[in-house]
């Protein structure tokens, strides 16, 4: 007979969803989902409102990545009020830039430290009570306490440049409301009261080589554990390199063929179509001119560190380069080099942020400019888990008439998918006995690309995540839910 | 006693909730009220929730009181009792319990702090910024205990001047 398996919730990422495994009568998988069932409608809610409400409004999209949020949606209403990126003051493009790095800093350590380390320190077999930030506290507490700090130092950047850790507000149309002092800025760097950024650097190396040790150890996994081709996606600056705040977009193939050849983030809708599906609410974006079933791209650190010629910071670099030599320098479509390539983006963002502190310029007090009003604004960031587009559109009375957000989860969705497919075949068909074990192999499959459901689907309420197992006749054979 | 550096006990209160889902603003609306017409020795915070960190600002304390609303239905409409340790962990990455938290100053920071639950009764988990008016009565109940009764009785403990 067939059997489905559903897990519900996957845990450890951000958000509810739910995976379900179709077996046939021979115990083969013939399908899996990984299903989004919590509601949309940010999009529509915000309608109506004027403009310069945009950045503040969508930051309650969720909870973890507000200030992404908040960034993308400020580019775009700059955008609005007149104002290119080009166009903004050195004090404002800093102050964002320093905000943005503090964002995909601690976001990176929250899902590497909190979330993805206990499938690393006690394995994807580990009894489920292991599994989490605790029980590394108890085992390594060395590891978890570097997580904290390095997590808490973002924080602490956000609060200082945005007034509070979650849900702060820096920037308004075409700037910044407020300067940053030099007591703001001596705190991160003098050492007095917090570890300094020095030592987030260096702690962002010691992890990198912890990650180094690990796939030492478990290269084969690494290499195998859910590996399937794919396009890659991101943003690059003029030259080619890494560039999380402003740029142009660049996506590659599997093979590392250019399929969108660092266009203006403008462009976004002559090139990105968006398709649906009945069993999720989360959409799935694909490049036009390859079609729905093969234009679909990862984006997030692995995607990046792919895509890019280089990446503007020394020790990141050096970093990148020896992530690429693993590969041939051919292009990674190994899912678990996610953590790796995001613990280099660690570094990069330590690196970009002492870059900022030490620039005058961060101290400027030429915080807004102005310029002749438009109808139509676009705003792409890299977000830390990928390529993040926020598009409104106005009317003369400044009143938002349509909003289109493109959430780096959502171009996740088929990778996310394909993950949960490649553990479903290789890993669950054929067992005669399911184990948590191998459920977890599915979770750690999804939570590699770190998805912030509650951002795909733009989610009010609670936010748990459901697995089911079903039989060839449909009937639920075995199901997980997992709230503690 | 344990946990006194000095002669002045540090005391933290942290208010969980969201102050735009109704009652779920208990917790703030506690420190609201002890931020301004409370004793000045506490140090505040707000939290939406309680995440891994806040291990280490706890570890900082002599003293922690976690208020935050209850579902449950309390005799009083509150309740005040000591909070312990627990080795426990929620599957999300930012919702922790208070004693999770404490499990984990001590864990990594070796700081066990005395700790404190304030619990609220509340009615009303909508959208919106009003607190129902049977929550407030249990608010101003669980405030005057606090000031009259429990906060004293600390002092008198742990010989807390000022």
């Amino acid at each position: 007979m067939t059997r489905k398996i559903t897990i519900d919730p996957v845990t450890r990422v951000e958000g509810h969803g739910r995976v379900t495994i179709h077996l046939d009568e021979y115990g083969q998988v013939k399908d899996s989902f990984f299903h989004i069932v919590e509601f949309r409608g940010f999009e529509r809610f915000i309608q109506g409102h004027p403009y310069w409400e945009a950045p503040v409004l969508v930051q309650r999209l969720c909870g973890i990545c507000p200030v992404s949020h908040h960034l993308a949606a400020a580019k775009a209403i700059d955008q609005i009020a007149g104002v290119d990126p080009k166009d903004l003051s050195p004090a404002a493009t800093k102050l964002r830039r320093l905000m943005h790095y503090g964002q995909v800093f601690q976001s990176h350590a929250l899902h590497f430290f909190y979330l993805a380390s206990p499938d690393l320190l006690f394995g994807m077999d580990a009894p489920v009570e292991k599994r989490n930030v605790v029980a590394v506290a108890v085992e390594n507490r060395d590891l978890a306490v570097k997580g904290i700090t390095m997590r808490k130092f973002g924080q602490e950047i956000i609060k200082a440049v945005a007034g509070k850790r979650i849900h702060g507000i820096l920037a308004v149309p075409g700037g910044v409301h407020k300067t940053f002092t030099m007591q703001e800025r001596d705190y991160f760097l003098d050492g007095k009261q917090i570890e300094n950024i020095d030592t987030m650097i260096e702690w962002s190396l010691a992890i990198i080589q912890f990650m180094k040790d690990y796939h030492e150890k478990n290269r084969k996994l690494m290499d195998e554990f859910a590996a399937f081709p794919s396009g890659h996606l991101g943003m690059v600056n003029n030259a080619g390199g890494l560039d999380l705040y402003d740029g142009k977009l660049r996506a590659i193939d599997s093979e590392g063929n250019i399929t969108l050849d660092d266009i203006s983030t403008d462009l976004y809708e002559e090139y990105f179509s968006e398709a649906v599906a009945q069993w999720s609410y989360m959409k799935f974006p694909y490049l036009k001119k390859i079609g729905r079933e093969n234009g679909w791209n990862r984006v997030g650190p692995l995607a990046r560190i792919n895509m890019c010629s280089f990446i503007t910071t020394p020790l990141a670099e050096k970093e990148r380069q020896e992530f690429i030599a693993f590969t041939g320098n051919k292009v990674n479509n190994s899912t678990l080099y996610s953590h790796w390539a995001r613990l280099i983006e660690v570094l990069h963002c330590a690196e970009e942020m002492k870059l900022l502190l030490n620039d005058p310029e961060l101290l400027g007090n030429d915080l807004v400019r102005s310029g002749t009003p438009r109808l139509k604004g676009i705003g792409i960031i890299e977000a830390p888990r990928g390529t993040l587009t926020h598009h409104y559109e106005v009317d003369e009375k400044g009143m938002i008439t349509r909003c289109n957000l493109i959430v780096s989860t959502t171009h996740n969705n088929d990778a996310m998918n394909q993950a949960v497919k490649w553990v479903a075949s290789n890993v669950i068909s054929n067992s005669g006995n399911i184990t948590e074990g191998m459920l977890n192999q599915v979770e750690v499959a999804i939570r590699a690309y770190d998805p912030c459901l509650s951002c795909a689907t733009q989610a009010m309420g609670k936010m748990p995540l459901k697995a089911e197992l079903y039989n060839h006749n449909g009937d639920l054979i075995n199901e997980k839910y997992k709230n503690g | 006693m344990k946990n006194i550096r000095t002669d002045k006990l540090s005391i933290l209160l942290i208010g969980i909730g969201n102050c735009g889902r109704n009652d779920d603003g208990l917790g703030w609306q506690f420190v609201d009220m002890v931020n301004s017409k409370g004793p000045d020795q506490l140090c505040l915070e707000y939290r939406y929730q309680l995440q891994v960190e806040d291990a280490q600002l706890v570890s900082n304390f002599d003293i922690v009181l976690f208020a935050d609303a209850t579902h449950d239905v309390l005799p009083h409409g509150f309740d005040i009792k000591p909070c312990p340790p627990v080795n426990h962990y929620y599957f999300s990455s930012h919702a922790q319990s208070p004693g999770t938290i404490l499990y984990l100053a001590h864990e990594l920071y070796q700081k066990k702090p005395e700790a404190y639950t304030i619990a609220i009764t509340g009615y009303n988990w909508g959208l919106g910024t009003s607190i129902s008016e049977a929550a407030l009565t249990n608010l101003e109940s669980s405030y005057h205990t606090f000031l009259n009764i429990f906060l004293p009785a600390l002092k008198e403990v742990y010989a807390i001047t000022g």
